[in-house]
């Protein structure tokens, strides 16, 4: 896989800097990022604490806006976009698996796997039956009724990687997905989350340092102090 | 599904929402309650003036109502009298002389306003006749008086006891008559308690020597309803010399009272709906706070700033409803019982009366205030939410998600 054919990219960088206030001091999350992502890519972000992975993830998934540069999203450059564009961008576009898994608590599971088809506008038959499908899919048909509070770390993980890839986006960014599970279930996650990107063609970014996650990424990215220090294919 | 989650999280934190509802209710039960009871006291009132003296309809010669001497007194009533005859089918009618004048005891005296009446007509007319308290209403055309219990505590007269009435005559001299007390009333209107007096008509216009004299034609309709078409009736069948009075005309000031009252009545409304409505926002304000990193997430997945904003003011519209439902259920149930019993206020029994009020409260229902009620409580509750949901929705994703 070429990461550089502009035409299988799905995310472009392009010298992307990020400057948060702290009290009145200026404090550099990111400075001269560059960084494309091809299609069906199961990449890493990797670094310590404070090199400022979830603040690139965050940018990428258009959660947070640059200081400086471009970020273009499957050809798109999402700058100057407004917050409701890019709430569609996020809706239709990307999947977001969280570390702690942030499931809505008053749904059940089949429920929150519907809640972003249903934000599609996706009638209830057809939501219904896709999210059974992905359920069963992903082994948690049996969750259909069950509130994030009667699951245990994995299942809500599986639950929030079905609503992730509920919308078919072009893009899963996952924030520490395994940060929170043992390594077994760690294990099984990442097992889906491969079989996803091979049989369904989804593209996935992660930011972790869970070795788990590194080994099985085809390219890793190292960031330290808001830089890449390293980018190279596994 | 919106719907749905709102319904949810309400249920969620059920303390909160319990606390919010009850807030709700105590505001639309005290709101309901106080207009029915309100709205009951100024129709007691009015209806209380209406039946004690003023009937519904009055016809005076021209000018007597501005100036309510003897000297305005109709001397011709005879045409009045045949045309309330020909409607007698759809209205009761009685006439009355009356004048200002001294009723004196041998302890003391008192200026009264002397109706003279003719008792048998006089009670399809006015209630004063249940008013009697003690002795009996007038019962002939003799030298009977009925008194208030004011006067008669103040001339220290009782039952049988003689008490001279006088009065000016047309010419200017004093007419004079001993009557004996044989009724002492009470009415709701301590005021009017104070200062009416009740004779035989016949022993009026004796004293006065005023015979064939009228000041005024007391009317009831037979429906209420029909105020309105028979004054505009009476007032094209009489010439100018006459005035055709509904009790609108002649209690204006009672009509200014209710007037008056209702506005009272809605900046009382104003303080509790301002009341409720910074209880709604604090309290969904905390709930919209409470729950920022959920919002945050759901900003991630694409949920759009509107339905955010929408799923917060749904929220707050089914706890407006049930607050109000409740609310008004509890009203309702209230007003079945005070209706046939009443709110006992004689512990004030003195104050209302100064009010020309019953001790006894009965509420009104009204449908058109209650629907309105209905309609505006839950859009304040809504209105409430606006708040916190342009906070909720001005929240950066990425501080929402982080927030705890």
């Amino acid at each position: 896989m070429n990461v550089n054919d502009m035409n299988s990219e799905i995310v472009r960088v392009e010298n992307v800097g990020k400057v948060y206030d702290d009290n009145g001091i200026p404090v550099n999350a990111l400075h001269g990022i560059n960084l494309t992502v091809a299609k069906r890519d199961f990449s890493v972000i990797a670094g310590p604490s404070g090199s400022g992975k979830t603040t690139l993830l965050n940018i990428v998934g258009t959660l947070d806006t640059p200081t400086s540069g471009n970020v273009f999203l499957d050809g798109e450059n999402i700058a100057d976009k407004k917050r409701r564009e890019l709430a569609d961008i996020r809706l239709k576009k990307i999947g977001f698996v969280f570390q702690a898994y942030n499931l809505n608590p008053v749904l059940s599971a089949l429920e929150n796997i519907e809640f972003t088809m249903m934000l599609r506008g996706i009638p209830s038959d057809e939501r219904k039956r896709r999210g059974l499908a992905l359920m069963e899919q992903l082994g948690i048909g049996e969750l259909v009724n069950k509130r994030p509070n009667e699951m245990s770390g994995g299942q809500q993980q599986r639950v929030a990687v079905a609503r992730a890839i509920s919308n078919d986006p072009r893009l899963v960014l996952a924030d520490e997905p395994t940060a929170n599970l043992d390594s077994a279930t760690a294990a099984k996650l990442l097992d889906l989350m491969e079989k996803l990107n091979h049989e369904n063609g989804i593209t996935f970014v992660f930011s972790s340092h869970d070795p788990q996650v590194i080994e099985r990424a085809h390219r890793l990215l190292i960031l330290k102090d808001g830089q890449i220090i390293s980018d190279k294919k596994n | 599904m919106i719907s749905k989650i709102a319904w949810r999280n309400i249920l969620r934190n059920k303390r909160r929402s319990l606390i919010l509802i009850t807030s709700i209710v105590i505001g639309v039960v005290a709101a309901v309650l106080t207009d029915m009871f309100s709205t009951g006291m100024m129709e007691q009132m009015l209806t209380n003036q209406i039946s004690a003296d003023a009937g519904y309809i009055q016809i005076h010669k021209k000018g007597y109502q501005a100036d309510p001497i003897l000297e305005n007194s109709m001397t011709d009533p005879q045409t009045v009298d045949n045309l309330l005859i020909a409607e007698k089918d759809s209205l009761d009618f009685s006439k009355r002389l009356r004048t200002f004048g001294l009723v004196s005891s041998a302890y003391n005296s008192s200026g009264v306003s002397i109706v003279g009446i003719i008792p048998d007509q006089e009670k399809k007319i006015t209630t004063i006749w249940k008013h009697v308290a003690t002795g009996t209403y007038l019962t002939s055309q003799e030298n009977q008086v009925l008194i208030s219990s004011a006067i008669a505590e103040k001339l220290h007269a009782g039952l049988g006891d003689k008490v001279v009435i006088m009065a000016s005559r047309l010419d200017g001299s004093i007419g004079s008559e001993a009557c004996r007390v044989v009724g002492i009333y009470e009415t709701f209107d301590s005021g009017f308690d104070q200062t009416h007096i009740y004779i035989p008509l016949q022993i009026v216009e004796q004293m006065l020597s005023a015979q064939n004299k009228v000041s005024e034609f007391v009317i009831a309709p037979k429906n209420q309803k029909d105020v309105s078409g028979i004054v505009a009736r009476l007032r094209l069948e009489l010439d100018h010399s006459y005035e055709v009075m509904s009790y609108e005309d002649m209690l204006p000031l009672f009509v200014a009272q209710i007037k008056i009252y209702d506005s009272t009545m809605f900046i009382l409304y104003l303080i509790i709906g301002i009341a409720l409505l910074f209880g709604i926002i604090n309290t969904m304000l905390m709930a919209v706070m409470e729950r920022t990193h959920e919002f945050g997430v759901d900003m991630a997945v694409g949920m759009p700033n509107r339905k955010i904003f929408r799923m917060i003011l749904v929220e707050a519209f089914f706890i407006g409803v049930i607050g109000t439902a409740i609310g008004m259920g509890i009203s309702y149930v209230s007003y079945l019982e005070f209706a046939s019993t009443g709110w006992n206020l004689a512990a004030f029994s003195e104050s209302l009366k100064s009010f020309g009020a019953g001790t006894t409260i009965y509420p009104v229902f009204v449908m058109s205030s209650i629907l309105l009620k209905v309609l505006i409580i839950p859009l304040a509750t809504v209105a409430g939410a606006v708040y916190p949901a342009v906070r909720a929705v001005r929240l950066h994703p990425v501080e929402a998600i982080r927030a705890t």
